[in-house]
């Protein structure tokens, strides 16, 4: 058991990293915001923290925090413009912002690198360290889904003006969870920079971008579970393919069309709501039964 | 005790005069009508009084504060609620979800409390599901508590939407016809406890086509016509009146 975890070890705490990711991803979702931008903020937090510990010898500790804040800084300062845009619009603009992060550090080589990025960077980040920062992060999820601001976020999701109609503020809560957005890619960005000996512009562009979002929607939009199995799968999925070589993407790019059509909620949400409808399943029955009783005792 | 009050409201889009001229009051303890055939303007003065839309001219306030520059959730959290035309509710949560939403504007929890799970907002959340659990009870509504609201017949989809706008215990509350679709027992039913909502104090606007029922629930109404009151007083009065006549039965 030992042995086998130690040899995928690596497998592991890329899939940490991508469970942080996909829950920057998930937070703007959930909120109703089609937001791409978590590959931006993790960019920025990414280069952010190596600048700082590289360059000006930051402590890493210190970078890292670092990081993050200019993710939320990046998410607060994106929140703006798009408070005026909705759906597919903000889908556009976002992936603009990830496009022009891109072409940002590849070309502000003095700052960034350029293509070749950041080298060396002494690694200083381990599975430990990830697995507590995705219990942190983890933990203010669960409280936030559970408190107002969860109930804000979810009515905005289904109806924004019926969330207007209750007193919820589109404006400021978008705004949160743009922050939010913004410090768990910032975070997870600076973890990255940290763990993995180098970055380049090109692992934040397009390709990060799609496997966030495909976690979510394997797994789900409304629960934390869901970016965990889809995670996993995102992660484990082109592992276990790995005897097709070349063609391994296809089994992903398949599995995606068949969560799609088959368990449209993602596969984590659309269990969780198969165990809860077999709840009320029951307590319906007898309701039914209780109010046909009452009936026609008053009748 | 609060007045809402519209004064010289109008609203055209483009050249069609949706509402041309409105005024009147809501007090609370009362129930008001607001009555008109279709296309009349009902709906609109409603979204006007919401803050969805904006006004062309005229002014709305609430106990003397001009709410009707304001965006709908802040008229909202000044306590003015109200129910749509077509029901809309949150279709993926739980009956009792789409209650708890309904106490947002009363909740206290700070953002750090709410962020961090501190006993304060884990306390909060525990007593609004309590609270809407009594709710869910007064409107015999507690075995559907977790079932999706968007599965619901439309009756109890209805009374979800009503829990929904009293559990923010609103100053004012708009009904947009509200008992749209039912049968007169239903409707009578409904009336009862719009009833005892204004006799606790609430002032509430109800806009409908059913003239039974308003003249039974209602102390005063106002009937529009063309995006303009045509008529006000009891609705005995109301219903007297020839041009009252005219609008609905045409000369």
């Amino acid at each position: 058991m030992m042995e086998f975890f130690l040899a995928n070890q690596s497998v592991f705490d890329f899939f940490l990293l991508t469970l942080g990711f996909s829950y920057s991803q998930q937070i703007v979702l959930r909120s109703g915001v089609f937001s791409l931008a978590s590959a931006a903020f993790a960019a920025l937090g990414s280069y952010g923290c190596a600048y700082l510990v590289m360059r000006s010898g930051m402590p890493v500790a210190l970078g890292i925090v670092f990081g993050a804040l200019i993710g939320a800084a990046a998410g607060y300062l994106t929140s703006v413009p798009l408070a005026r845009l909705r759906g597919v619009y903000q889908a556009i603009a976002t992936l603009a912002l990830v496009e022009v992060t891109v072409a940002v550090a590849l070309y502000a080589e003095p700052i960034t690198g350029g293509a070749v990025g950041f080298n060396g960077i002494p690694k200083s980040i381990g599975t430990w360290q990830l697995l507590l920062a995705i219990f942190g992060v983890g933990y203010v999820l669960y409280a936030m889904s559970h408190s107002r601001i969860g109930r804000g976020f979810d009515a905005l999701r289904q109806d924004e003006y019926v969330a207007a109609s209750l007193g919820v503020s589109s404006r400021s809560q978008h705004t949160l969870a743009f922050i939010a957005s913004g410090l768990i890619g910032g975070l997870f960005g600076a973890l990255q920079s940290m763990y993995s000996y180098s970055i380049e512009p090109h692992q934040f562009g397009f390709g990060f971008m799609v496997s966030t979002l495909a976690a979510i929607v394997l797994g789900g939009r409304r629960t934390l579970m869901g970016p965990v199995v889809g995670s996993a799968i995102v992660i484990l999925l082109p592992e276990i393919a790995r005897p097709l070589a070349e063609y391994r993407q296809i089994v992903v790019g398949a599995v995606l069309v068949i969560v799609v059509i088959y368990a449209p909620q993602g596969l984590a949400d659309t269990f969780i709501a198969w165990l809860s409808h077999r709840k009320t399943d029951a307590s319906a029955k007898t309701a039914a039964h209780e109010i046909t009783g009452g009936s026609n005792g008053h009748a | 005790m609060a007045t809402l009050e519209l004064k010289d409201v109008r609203r055209y889009f483009g050249g069609v005069k949706a509402v041309d001229g409105v005024s009147l009051r809501v007090r609370s303890g009362t129930v008001t009508g607001l009555i008109g055939p279709n296309g009349s303007g009902k709906s609109t003065v409603v979204n006007l009084i919401a803050g969805v839309l904006k006004l062309t001219s005229g002014e709305i306030n609430l106990d003397g504060t001009v709410i009707s520059a304001e965006p709908a959730d802040n008229v909202a959290r000044r306590g003015v609620a109200r129910t749509f035309q077509n029901i809309r509710l949150l279709p993926e949560a739980s009956v009792l979800d789409n209650v708890v939403i309904g106490f947002y504007r009363l909740e206290k929890a700070s953002l750090m409390a709410s962020l961090l799970g501190l006993p304060s907002s884990r306390r909060e959340s525990r007593e609004l599901r309590e609270r809407g659990r009594a709710l869910l009870a007064q409107f015999d509504m507690s075995a559907y508590e977790n079932v999706a609201a968007g599965g619901l017949a439309y009756g109890y989809q209805r009374r979800v939407e009503m829990m929904r706008a009293v559990a923010s215990n609103p100053e004012i509350l708009l009904l947009d016809e509200p008992v749209a679709g039912m049968n007169d027992v239903e409707a009578r039913a409904l009336g009862k406890i719009f009833a005892r909502l204004a006799e606790d104090g609430m002032g509430v606007l109800v806009i409908e086509h059913n003239t039974r029922f308003v003249s039974e629930l209602c102390q005063e109404v106002h009937v529009l016509d063309g995006g303009r009151l045509i008529a006000h007083g009891s609705a005995q009065e109301v219903m007297r009146d020839p041009a009252v006549i005219a609008a609905y039965l045409g000369n």
